[in-house]
């Protein structure tokens, strides 16, 4: 068996991804699962999505734990812990990442484990469909081209999965091109199954019992959500360009997280490790003192803590 | 008669201390969260929010709050009977002297419109009805919205939801009226209602100072823009907001123990051009122009203006 | 006799009244009406320092009820049947809060078809929730278990909600003596409620009953509601020692009625357990080693106490007024799954379901349960569930099957 895990962010296309890949490997008649993880996900949110590849029938269900690829769609995620991209990694695990960086650069910077490679594919989706949108042809292709199956079946399973998203014929078409390019671009590391690992029996620590204080779903640090960094959410971020700002507060008065405060000199500051770069104030600044710049890598322009 | 702001004249009065603070997963854009947080500025932190289950009850989720007061989530029908309780309790302490009067809280009632139009509508009015001393404020994003948005009682005619999709029989998506709550809660006569919309804080925040002279049910409908459910690029939603205003759609007025006031007069562009932003709409243009559907908004439009200046 | 002469509810309101309740969201349903007219009169008198406000649903009752405790006064409140049901989601929710109030529930059939008389299968299906349950038998028992439920509720090792469960009509509606404790003796059986993870105020906030994403957290607060009710089996021995240093009545988990040298058992909850007693006594006198167990407290389910009292019998009868469709009996399955691994486990176990929309419990029955449990314990093997109907049952429904019939078919 072959498990692959989708990483994304919500609204991506992660979960499309794992279903092309699991439509294309039924199609060359493999025994296949797919699955996303649902928390309550939130445009912008980590997602997980899992497809596995077998010749027999899967006798696994849910997350993958040790997962043989892992297709990064978003390069921030590398360093969300809330996202568990590195869980299960060994060095023969293959990881592709979504970074115009090479896997050499990549892996210099953030020391992932694993045989890596990468793509720019949300440069791709914003050359080829004009702005960033979902990538799940693309990665799904990528997924499809690492595990060993044919352009053909990928290209066919994503004109299904899309169509079940109810996109346009010219849309699907469209994807189908991209994905195919994709598919022939990404350098290839080929994933292989290895013989499966025996795990240890599970330690088992049982909960004593504690006091309703600890013991509640209850949360006394209040306004402690700072301490969650929704920084990586962002393609694009929003710059000032000093000069033009002519201290308005408009920026500061629509923007819905907060993230923006007013200097003495009615000069905005950006807290670029909450903001989510919805770009209202861009569309909104009346002097476009604010600019959309696109985060050259997501996983490096903020740390999380 | 024109309506005059008091209190906030000036954008530069939006109070610049936050009261919900960021990290919260709620999307990018959200229009919900803007009016709250807008919201918030006013009411304080000596407030205790009692959450219905919708897109809110992912504000606070463990470990993380982004509250500088309290929260109670309740359940999706008994938000405001669950504010019952807690301003009760409040009393009760007080009364017995067992909790100081500056320990006192506001109690906010967050409620999606699904809850507010639909599953909560009997508690909501069993409250105002009591005459409860609390806030409600709905963020209406016109669909069960924390489930990929399907129909609620706040879908407009001619929106497309996952519930309601435009077919060969029903070639306008949702076939029913948004439900008037606004004017259920009037019944009621409670002393304070008022619409909001993000993308006019001045409007907003007067609204919220102005509630706080009155003891008793206080009631907020916000436009909730919602680029995830309506199908637009999440900058754009004070563009979204300000043309559900411009045309008339989204009326910004409040009512002070019944009497209607206008807050806002808009102009009136054509409501096309409100629709034309979202993909929810979309098909009332695309592949073919669907003008019956859309004279009709238009009509819904001009008749609630009628008279109204 | 001491006392006075009182209904279930009133015994029921003034074990609220007692226990210094100082909050009642109310809603009126059959039968348990009567508790709160009683609690309103109170409060508007005066005669009762608490705060009553008539809600308008039981899902809208219980959630203020959850608000308020959480938010740190005692919290009283009463439903029954088709009230309680309305309100089940609440229930999880009150209890995930950790929110610890008394709620008395008169037990009644649920629909359909509607009927207003008792069985038990409203409170069971609330068995689950997180609130630990208390089934009275008598009146004096209805007043005594709300006052020891709020000392074990509001414990620290506890903080859980219970619900105090009384039979419709045949307690509610039923007036016989009931002793009301001292007031002072009251208050020093219950200390004021200062619970430290509840509270809303301004100077230290606090998010209760938030979200949580992922199964560890989940499984571990839910884990610690079980280890809580757990908690509440020892919390309700010290409560009860004390209660009858106090006032002279003891409680058990469970009641043994004549268990001596008995060698079949009839196992019973509720009000019907005073008829289940009388016939033990005639099957005595006829001479049967029988005995009766009463089982007070159902959550937390006292494995250990019910072992202790049927270990050695040679055959058990429970008699379930509840019946799960396609299951049985839901006491006896819980019971069974309690005897599984004790060596000295009766011969027989007998599953009888009787008493449903409050029919009643004859004597002829009671004979035939002691008969057929004692031939099951000669033979080694247990039976049923056994549905408590008779030939005179038969023939009054047959009767009515042809009155609601179409004239002219058959």
């Amino acid at each position: 068996m072959i498990a692959i895990r989708f990483h994304g962010r919500g609204g991506q296309g992660a979960k499309t991804a794992s279903r092309i890949l699991g439509t294309a490997a039924f199609l060359e008649g493999f025994v296949a699962q797919d699955s996303p993880i649902y928390g309550a996900e939130r445009r912008g949110a980590p997602v997980a999505a899992f497809t596995r590849i077998d010749k027999k029938p899967i006798r696994e269900r849910g997350l993958v734990a040790r997962p043989h690829l892992v297709m990064i769609g978003d390069a921030s995620l590398v360093q969300d812990p809330a996202a568990r991209v590195l869980d299960g990694i060994d060095e023969r695990t293959v990881v592709f990442v979504n970074s115009p960086l090479t896997a050499e650069q990549f892996q210099a910077q953030t020391s992932l484990p694993g045989r890596v490679t990468t793509l720019d594919l949300t440069e791709t989706a914003l050359q080829q469909f004009g702005k960033r949108s979902a990538i799940s042809a693309l990665l799904g292709a990528v997924a499809g081209r690492l595990v060993g199956l044919q352009e053909e079946s990928i290209r066919e399973a994503i004109a299904r999965e899309l169509a079940d998203l109810g996109l346009a014929v010219s849309a699907i078409a469209r994807n189908q091109a991209v994905g195919v390019a994709c598919y022939a671009a990404v350098p290839m590391v080929s994933v292989t199954a290895g013989p499966p690992q025996p795990f240890p029996p599970a330690a088992l620590q049982v909960p004593t019992y504690e006091s309703p204080t600890r013991g509640t779903a209850r949360i006394s640090a209040a306004g402690n959500s700072m301490l969650r960094e929704t920084g990586g959410w962002r393609t694009f971020r929003p710059v000032l360009v000093p000069d033009k700002c002519n201290g308005c507060w408009l920026c500061f008065a629509y923007c819905p997280d907060g993230v923006i405060s007013m200097t003495k000199e009615d000069r905005p500051v950006i807290d670029y490790a909450h903001c989510k770069g919805c770009q209202i104030c861009v569309h909104e600044c009346p002097t476009e003192a604010l600019v959309a710049e696109r985060e050259k890598e997501g996983g490096v322009a903020w740390k999380a803590k | 008669m024109t309506w005059q702001r008091e209190t906030f004249k000036k954008i530069k009065q939006i109070p610049r201390e936050e009261h919900v603070l960021p990290g919260t997963a709620l999307c990018a854009g959200c229009g919900g969260l803007e009016a709250l947080r807008l919201a918030a500025k006013v009411l304080g932190d000596d407030v205790i929010y009692v959450n219905a289950a919708g897109c809110f009850t992912m504000l606070a989720a463990y470990p993380f709050t982004p509250f500088k007061g309290s929260w109670l989530y309740t359940t999706m029908g008994s938000a405001p009977a669950g504010a019952q309780g807690v301003r009760d309790a409040l009393d009760v302490l007080i009364a017995k002297g067992r909790l100081p009067e500056r320990e006192n809280l506001k109690v906010v009632v967050l409620g999606g419109d699904g809850s507010t139009y639909d599953m909560a509508l009997s508690s909501t009015s069993g409250a105002i009805t009591r005459n409860l001393d609390f806030y409600y404020f709905c963020y209406d994003n016109e669909a069960y919205g924390n489930t990929g948005a399907q129909l609620s009682s706040a879908t407009p005619y001619g929106a497309r939801t996952t519930t309601s999709p435009c077919s060969l029989q029903h070639p306008s998506g949702t076939m029913q009226e948004k439900k008037d709550i606004f004017e259920i809660w009037r019944a009621h006569k409670p002393p304070y209602i008022a619409t909001v919309a993000p993308r006019y804080p001045l409007d907003l925040e007067e609204k919220f100072s102005r509630a706080a002279q009155f003891t008793g049910p206080k009631l907020f409908l916000a436009l909730a823009a919602c680029p995830t459910g309506w199908l637009y690029d999440p900058g754009e939603t004070p563009e979204v907001a300000k043309l559900a205003v411009e045309t008339g759609l989204w009326p910004l007025k409040e009512a002070v123990n019944g009497a209607v006031t206008h807050t806002y007069i808009p102009r009136r562009r054509p409501v096309e051009e409100y629709l034309k932003l979202q993909g929810r709409f979309r098909h009332l243009f695309e592949p073919t122009r669907q003008d019956e559907v859309i004279r009709h908004i238009q009509a819904r439009v001009d008749s609630y203006w009628q008279g109204i200046s | 006799m001491e006392g006075e002469m009182m209904t279930g509810n009133l015994a029921a309101a003034w074990g609220a009244r007692l226990a210094g309740a100082e909050y009642i969201p109310a809603f009126p349903i059959t039968p348990q009406t009567e508790i709160v007219e009683a609690l309103a009169k109170w409060c508007e008198s005066g005669a009762m320092p608490a705060r009553f406000v008539t809600l308008d649903s039981e899902h809208s009752m219980m959630t203020a009820a959850g608000a308020a405790a959480a938010t740190g006064v005692r919290v009283f409140t009463a439903t029954s049947s088709q009230g309680l049901l309305y309100a089940f989601e609440v229930l999880y929710s009150v209890s995930g809060w950790r929110a610890p109030l008394v709620l008395v529930n008169v037990s009644r059939a649920l629909a359909a078809p509607i009927t207003l008389e008792s069985d038990h299968n409203d409170v069971l299906a609330a068995r689950d929730c997180g609130f630990l349950q208390i089934h009275a038998e008598t009146c004096q028992e209805v007043l005594d278990s709300i006052l020891i439920a709020y000392r074990i509720a509001e414990d620290e090792r506890v903080m859980l909600p219970v619900i105090v469960n009384l039979d419709g009509f045949y307690l509610s509606f039923t007036r016989e003596p009931v002793a009301l404790p001292d007031p002072e003796l009251v208050a020093k059986f219950l200390p004021p409620f200062h619970p430290a993870h509840l509270g809303f105020k301004a100077s230290e906030p606090h998010a209760l009953g938030v979200a949580v994403l992922g199964g560890t957290p989940y499984s571990y607060f839910r884990h610690q509601m079980h280890l809580a009710a757990l908690n509440a089996l020892v919390v309700h021995q010290e409560a009860a020692a004390e209660f009858e240093r106090l006032f002279g009545r003891r409680y058990d988990l469970v009641e043994g009625y004549r268990l001596d040298d008995a060698e079949d058992v009839l196992v019973m909850t509720n009000a019907f357990a005073s008829k289940g007693k009388a016939a033990v006594d005639a099957a005595r006198a006829e001479g049967r080693r029988v005995g009766l167990v009463r089982l007070r407290m159902i959550r937390p389910w006292p494995a250990e106490a019910i072992r202790h009292v049927l270990r050695g019998r040679r055959a058990v009868a429970v008699l379930d007024q509840n019946l799960s469709p396609g299951q049985g009996g839901i006491l006896f399955q819980e019971l069974a799954a309690c005897l599984y691994h004790e060596t000295l486990r009766p011969l027989a176990l007998c599953s009888f379901i009787g008493g449903l929309g409050g029919k009643n419990l004859s004597e002829g029955e009671f004979r035939t349960i002691f008969e057929q449990t004692a031939e099951a314990g000669v033979q080694g093997k247990g039976i049923g569930p056994v549905l408590l109907y008779t030939e005179a049952d038969h023939r009054e429904m047959v009767q009515l099957q042809g009155i609601a019939g179409k004239v002219g078919t058959s």
